[in-house]
């Protein structure tokens, strides 16, 4: 019987357009996200193929949650129909049981359920041979992943949503109730996600995602792409248990719902009043009440406030908006307490502009849905609460019924946005943070944002307006908005003046707040709120009053409402919008220029057509540079001046000199004794010829002049580097020699579109090299220079160059600096001017300084720690400090990085100044990259490597390595194990994400991080554990020894893998392969421990372990390869409290030649944990595994064969 | 003052003809608008309350041009449609006291009063705290009541007003009305005759778009006199009276057939002559026999 119910109400829903059109929808989704880059669906696709089975599978565990809604939709109809149709009393009267009833309509809104979840694989099934798609980045049809991927994850998803939807409709029975419950599931779903991010808990965490979301992840996190194109996961370990738990849930959850559901009718919800009008007519009428004649007013104002006040409180009080509030600060407020990790676990301090991003991340896809959602209720209201008759027959003007509800709606809005605010404020409350700008959330959440707001809710209101009903208003208003956000940038139109309510985007700095954004965010608004005023105006004109069938009707309607005031208005409000527009044309076309994004990319192609035949040219090579530059900080302008010694370095004459110039800069050159020969004014390259050829080992100078051109304001800035407060740009803005390959297109669909062949790799690394060894690998044309500088800048601002000051004094109100390099260095470096504050301290006669912003003292202390202590460590480990400062300079949040320049190291705001550790537990972020800035003035400006494969090996792996060892001294090896957790895990994640080939560390390409930096750090230091660190020093000290600031050629990674080699005993010589010319992964696992305790107290502890080691090929493919290595056992105590990492009770090094092995030893006490590699020092694809909980065994063991057989 | 419409035509745009040249003339009193469902009594008493625009034809109430000044009208306006709804989660009182603020009511001293003696009137103040949506039809109706009544209106329109009300508030309702009706136009419209014969001193028949009948009810039920006969009969002889004659009413009466037929002439057959009522004038019109 339940069968036939269930077969019904499929075919029920097969016959509507609703599950079609979903599945029309996810179906087009997906179609969207596989085959185009413009659109994501849960995360990029990376390099894997677009239809890999685990892009199949990754999609299918994701898409529940965007068919959530749609799946309420049916479940609910299907609980709760007969009562909302009335019909219960006929089915309810009809002999049928209660279980074929539930359970027919549950498995059939189950099933109707999963279909929308088809539109996955239709999507990807048609995609396939579209012929925009690149045939490369597809493999043949894998049905079965396509099968699993619906058995695994789409059915067992329908099911337990539909579980819980099911059981809150037939206990509710209510619509909203169920709709409210689906939005808190998908809130509950986001912050378990966040409350689980921490690593420790991931499996954990695997276990409760009731999609299998986490678990897919979990399973799957260090696949490679050769994995994630060939395997696909069936109810496999995690997952499986994971399926089961939540299949069972579903289960009970469904049974409840049954054990509640009852046929009766239930009193329904509003308390009937009881009528008592018949019983006052019985009895005698009551005295006739005397009819007061009142005055009737046309005073508008009263009419307005008393219709806001009935919509207001009728919006606010309702439900859905008390729950949907609750259920964003739900999102908001966790979020902002718990603290978005910034790296290696670490928190950041609650800095206002910092809770303000994560107040519009969290909050405002709800403030969005609110403003969508009830722009409809409000417009509609009337009508669906069948009360526009009688409102629409009283003399209330139509501007006065918007405006109304548009003030109502704004204010919804804002009061969402102020709860946040108050959240917000708590929150920095709660962590001690006691530096309220309450003037700066005022602004930024209901001035900045509001007022975006307020333009998306004028445009709703138009819109649904003039729909002839509600969910064409709906979809009419998102399709618009979808429309404005996607349709622009394909499009190539940049301006903000045809992108609806387009402003710039605004960052907001401590240091200069938001000062240069602030003139055309502020005209772009004027503009927009303009425009609304406009739209607001044909609103009120078109307001639907009375019942109009006709457009002539509401035509003529308009017209007659349109005049007097109106006109006028109307007029204004034009003139105002037309003049702000094109005072905006003016400054942002006129005096600036609007680039599209296509354009911009169309340059870049150019670029390396016209001028890549130049890159191997030989250039004169820069020798020293003197700067002088004027910082004019209040107007954003700059103006440097440069004369600079250039060089023949060949033993042939040099006909030319080529330069790339910066565009967003006003640049002149003069060469003496050289002519402009091309000038390419639209790509930004100049050529100019020698009249007498340089001859070899000539020295010339040359003078150049380089200027800013900030005037009126700009679509979007393109200098963010000069501001108002915390000016910082790099020596490249000058005229750079030659080519650069920077400058070209880097992603391979943006190169392909533009006919360009895939970008280089860096050359080839070679032993030996000469020619080839001629350029750093950051570029350039110079080697080592020499640079002079003098920067002024306002008077209350501090400028900065690099080296020494040589003096400092005041002229016509500005103030002047001197600078000096102390040692030749790369000819890269920056400059920089803000109201500082500094910190001076010394160390052996070297000036260490850190310049911040008053409002970040709080981690300076920490930096001038890790100065000091990286000194000690470099100078005693490596060799001699060539200059006499070491200056951290803090610079504003338009970009978030730190970087090392010749005794120079800036750092951004957003990252170190406001890290807040204060647990003992913490990973010292602040001072870890302190000393990694420091190791580059080692590596990288003492020892560079040249420009080919492996090149930074020698300058971003050796920082690394230096900045583990200034923390192992300082912070003591437990916080190195939690370290290098992270940074395995960072290099396993990444590694499966790789979009072209995974190098080995010797020939690692610049831009692949998660290699020099990640696995650099734990292949370092193990290796240092392997040998010993003095080994490594030893071997270190000889490289710069002989490369520190030597002349062309440059070294290669060779030099230092080589010298490594020379420290490494015989025995061990083996690991110099397997971490520096191959890609080594383990599979170390201990399958069983055990302890049994000995007569004399002590413990013997067994262990039976499984070693794979394998070699991965550039794709990932592995091939195990036989284990004779040595890796350590060991076993460690219970931590004591509050300590992560218990004392190591056992370790030894064996030499493990088996896959399986077993071993036995004898501890002092009870062991927690033991295992093989203990301390995950090799890179293993599942560290976690390595170790594991020891089981006591019963009774005392009188010797090892005891222990043994015990096991046996 | 006098409601006059002339021409007044309307067509949907589904084909549906609302209003086919109506004209009428509509003084101070009460007026009845007679007319099954469908006749286009709503679309006309819409079209009167500035809630939607006729194809053709003009209305003016005195000096005002209902079409155009609609601001004007709703000044003197008071409407209950034919069906309406309530906010959700609003009482009685604050309800009633935004539509008296909509009307024009806006000293709130002045409102509260006028909102509290309404309430009383319609017999609605103990349960004006309590939530609109919790009333019943007829609580509900007799909201309605009170919100058309509020702030003097000069023209009163009342769609199908008694749907839902039990005798006593029928009553009751008449007696608000006829007190009211002496001073201003109230436009009654309604399916039920003995609504327009107690209370319309004048009165329009409607059907199908089109004004088939405009005077008092006394005179058009004299127009019927000694034209109107009645008999009962046996249930399985109603086809065969129905085919012979021209039957106006057919009610059942202790659970026969009771007849009404119209003729110039007394048709025999047992026929007895019968005093005719307003109903008689009422479907021989839109039978158009008469």
């Amino acid at each position: 019987m339940f069968l036939r119910i269930a077969l019904f109400e499929i075919r029920f829903w097969l016959r509507s357009w609703m599950v079609w059109i979903f599945l029309f929808i996810i179906g087009l989704l997906i179609f969207g996200a596989v085959s185009s880059d413009n659109v994501q669906v849960g995360g990029s696709l990376s390099n894997t193929l677009h239809n890999a089975p685990f892009v199949i599978q990754n999609f299918y565990s994701f898409i529940a949650l965007l068919t959530l809604l749609m799946s309420t939709a049916f479940v609910n109809s299907a609980a709760i129909r007969d009562f909302s149709h009335n019909t219960y009393q006929i089915i309810f009267t009809t002999p049928l049981r209660r279980i074929d009833f539930l359970l027919g309509r549950f498995i059939g809104a189950t099933f109707v359920s999963v279909i929308p979840m088809l539109g996955v694989s239709f999507g990807i099934l048609v995609a396939k041979y579209m012929p925009w798609v690149d045939p490369e980045r597809w493999g043949r049809v894998d049905w079965a992943a396509h099968l699993k991927g619906i058995a695994v994850f789409a059915v067992p998803n329908a099911f337990f949503v539909a579980a819980v939807l099911f059981a809150i409709a037939v206990l509710a029975r209510n619509e909203i109730v169920s709709f409210v419950a689906a939005l808190l599931l998908l809130t509950g779903y986001g912050i378990a996600g966040a409350l689980t991010q921490d690593i420790q808990h991931e499996q954990l965490a695997a276990l409760l995602d009731p999609f299998g979301r986490r678990a897919f992840s979990f399973l799957t996190r260090y696949w490679t792409v050769s994995e994630k194109n060939t395997l696909s996961v069936g109810f496999d370990g995690l997952l499986l248990w994971n399926r089961l738990i939540w299949i069972g849930a579903g289960c009970l959850v469904f049974a409840a719902a049954y054990s509640r559901f009852s046929f009766a009718e239930r009193r329904t919800k509003t308390k009937a009043v009881l009528d008592d009008g018949l019983q006052a007519l019985l009895a005698e009428p009551a005295p006739p009440v005397t009819l007061i004649r009142p005055q009737l007013h046309d005073s508008l104002w009263p009419k307005f406030w008393g219709s806001f006040k009935i919509h207001f409180l009728g919006m606010t009080r309702s439900t859905f908006f008390i729950v949907i509030a609750v259920a964003s600060l739900l999102n908001c407020i966790p979020s902002i307490a718990l603290n978005a990790t910034e790296g290696y676990g670490n928190h950041t301090l609650p800095v206002t502009y910092w809770v303000l991003d994560l107040i519009r991340g969290t909050l405002y896809l709800f403030v969005v849905i609110v403003i969508t959602y009830y722009a409809g209720v409000l417009v509609w209201k009337d009508r669906d609460e069948r009360m526009d008759e009688i409102a629409d027959s009283t003399p209330t003007p139509e501007w006065i019924s918007l405006s109304s509800r548009l003030l109502t709606l704004i204010l919804m809005v804002m009061l969402m946005q102020t709860a946040a605010l108050l959240g917000g404020i708590a929150v920095q409350a709660w962590h001690g943070y006691h530096r309220y700008q309450i003037g700066l959330y005022l602004y930024e959440l209901l001035i900045r944002d509001a007022s975006a707001f307020l333009c998306l809710g004028v445009l709703a209101f138009f819109i649904h307006a003039l729909s002839p009903n509600k969910y064409l208003g709906y979809f009419f208003y998102i399709v618009f908005l979808a429309g404005n956000t996607f349709m622009w940038g394909p499009l190539n139109v940049a301006t903000n003046l045809v992108q609806f309510a387009g402003t710039p985007n605004v960052v907001h700095s401590d240091m200069f707040g938001d000062a240069p954004y602030r003139a055309a965010w502020s005209w772009y608004t004027l503009y927009w709120l303009l425009f609304c005023g406009l739209l607001a105006i044909l609103t009120v004109m078109f307001w639907p009053r009375g019942k109009q069938d006709r457009w002539a009707g509401r035509r003529r309607n308009a017209a007659q409402r349109f005049h007097g005031g109106w006109v006028s208005a109307t007029l204004l409000c034009l003139l105002a919008f037309a003049s702000t527009g094109g005072w905006i044309w003016y400054n942002t076309a006129v005096v600036n220029r609007v680039v599209g994004p296509k354009t911009l990319q169309r340059r870049q192609a150019e670029y390396e057509k016209a001028y890549k035949q130049y890159e191997k040219k030989p250039q004169p090579r820069v020798r020293s540079v003197k700067y002088a530059i004027e910082v004019y900080p209040e107007s954003r302008n700059i103006v440097m001046r440069g004369e600079q010694a250039i060089q023949n370095p060949l033993a042939q004459p040099l006909e030319e000199i080529h330069f790339t110039i910066d565009p967003n800069y006003v640049t002149e050159i003069e060469i003496p004794g050289a002519s402009l020969s091309k000038d390419d004014q639209k790509l930004y390259y100049r050529i100019y010829k020698f009249d007498s050829p340089l001859q070899p080992n000539e020295t010339r100078t040359m003078h150049f002049t380089v200027k800013s051109r900030n005037r009126g304001f700009e679509n979007d800035l393109s200098t963010v580097e000069l501001v108002q407060n915390g000016t910082f740009f790099n020596n490249t803005i000058g005229p750079i020699v030659g080519y650069q390959s920077q400058r070209q297109l880097a992603d391979p669909n943006d190169r392909k579109k533009f006919g360009l062949k895939e970008i280089d790799r860096m050359p080839p690394l070679e032993r030996n090299c000469t020619d080839n060894c001629r350029e750093t690998y950051l570029g350039g044309h110079s080697d080592w220079v020499d640079v002079q500088t003098v920067i002024s800048t306002s008077a209350d601002q501090v400028a900065i160059a690099p080296g020494s000051l040589l003096r400092e004094w005041q002229e016509n109100g500005r103030r002047f600096f001197e600078y000096k390099l102390d040692h030749q260095s790369l000819n890269f470096y920056s400059f920089m001017s803000a109201r500082y504050e500094v910190a001076r301290e010394e160390w052996n006669g070297i000036k260490l300084e850190v310049y911040y912003d008053r409002q970040h003292p709080w981690n300076v202390p920490r930096m001038m720690n890790s100065l000091k202590k990286s000194l000690d460590y470099y100078t005693k480990n490596f060799g001699p400090y060539f200059h006499k400062e070491a200056r951290i300079i803090e610079f504003p949040r338009v970009a978030r990085f730190a970087q090392a320049f010749p005794g120079t190291m800036p750092y951004s705001e957003a990252i170190g100044f406001i890290a807040n550790i204060n647990k003992p537990d913490d990973i010292d972020f602040v001072f870890y990259v302190v000393a990694h800035e420091m190791g580059h003035q080692w590596w990288a400006h003492q020892v560079i490597g040249a420009n080919m494969e492996g090149a930074t090996l020698l300058s971003e792996t050796m920082a690394q390595y230096s900045a583990l060892m200034v923390m192992e001294k300082e912070y003591g090896r437990d916080t190195m194990r939690k370290f290098l957790k992270y940074e395995m895990d960072n290099y396993l994640r990444s590694r499966g994400a790789e979009r072209l080939k995974e190098r080995p560390l010797l020939t690692v390409e610049a831009n692949q991080g998660y290699i020099h930096y990640r696995k650099g750090s734990v292949v370092l230091y193990y290796l240092k554990e392997m040998i010993g660190e003095e080994a490594v020093n030893r071997a270190l000290r000889k490289v710069i020894a002989q490369y520190a600031y030597a002349q062309p050629p440059y070294p290669t990674s060779y030099a230092l893998v080589d010298a490594l080699k020379e420290q490494t005993p015989a025995d061990l010589q083996y690991l110099i392969k397997d971490l520096f010319e191959d890609i080594t992964i383990f599979s170390n696992r201990t399958l069983d421990a055990s302890a049994q305790k000995r007569a004399d107290g002590k413990y013997d502890v067994t262990l039976k372990v499984e070693t794979h080691k394998y070699k991965a090929d550039a794709k990932g493919n592995e091939t195990e390869v036989p284990v004779n290595d040595y890796i350590d056992i060991g076993a460690f105590a219970r931590p004591a409290k509050n300590k992560k990492y218990g004392d190591t009770l056992y370790r030894q090094r064996i030499h493990i030649t088996q896959k399986d092995s077993q071993f036995t030893f004898v501890t002092d006490s009870l062991p927690e944990k033991a295992g093989v590699d203990p301390f995950a020092l090799l890179i293993d694809r599942v560290p976690d595994d390595n170790t594991k909980n020891v089981t006591l065994l019963s009774g005392t063991s009188v010797g090892k064969n005891q222990a043994a057989r015990a096991i046996q | 003052m006098e409601l006059t419409i002339k021409s007044l035509s309307k067509t949907y745009k589904n084909g549906v003809k609302a209003l086919d040249n109506v004209s009428l003339t509509i003084p101070r009193g009460m007026y009845g608008l007679l007319g099954p469902n469908g006749a286009g009594k709503s679309t006309l008493m819409r079209t009167l309350a500035t809630l939607q625009e006729p194809d053709s034809g003009t209305v003016s109430l005195g000096e005002i041009d209902v079409l155009k000044q609609k601001d004007e009208v709703r000044r003197r306006l008071g409407y209950l449609p034919q069906e309406f709804g309530v906010y959700p989660r609003i009482s009685a009182q604050d309800m009633l006291s935004h539509l008296a603020l909509l009307k024009g009511i806006t000293n709130s001293r002045e409102r509260k009063q006028v909102v509290g003696a309404m309430l009383q009137r319609c017999n609605l103040y103990d349960v004006r705290k309590k939530a609109l949506t919790g009333f019943s039809g007829g609580m509900r109706q007799r909201f309605g009541i009170a919100q058309a009544l509020i702030g003097n209106p000069q023209l009163l329109i009342v769609d199908e007003p008694t749907a839902g009300l039990d005798p006593g508030e029928r009553n009751r309702f008449y007696n608000l009305l006829a007190e009211v009706g002496e001073q201003v136009i109230v436009i009654l419209s309604t399916h039920i005759v003995e609504d327009v014969m107690d209370l319309c001193t004048n009165m329009a028949i409607i059907h199908e778009g089109k004004v088939l009948y405009q005077g008092g009810p006394q005179a058009a039920i004299s127009e019927l006199n000694g034209r109107i006969w009645q008999r009962s009969i046996e249930k399985p002889e109603l086809a065969h009276y129905e085919k012979t004659f021209r039957v106006v009413s057919n009610k059942l009466v202790g659970g026969r057939p009771f007849l009404h037929v119209f003729g110039e002439q007394p048709p025999g057959d047992g026929f007895l002559p019968s005093q005719p009522d307003l109903e008689d004038v009422f479907f021989t019109k839109i039978r158009n026999w008469n």
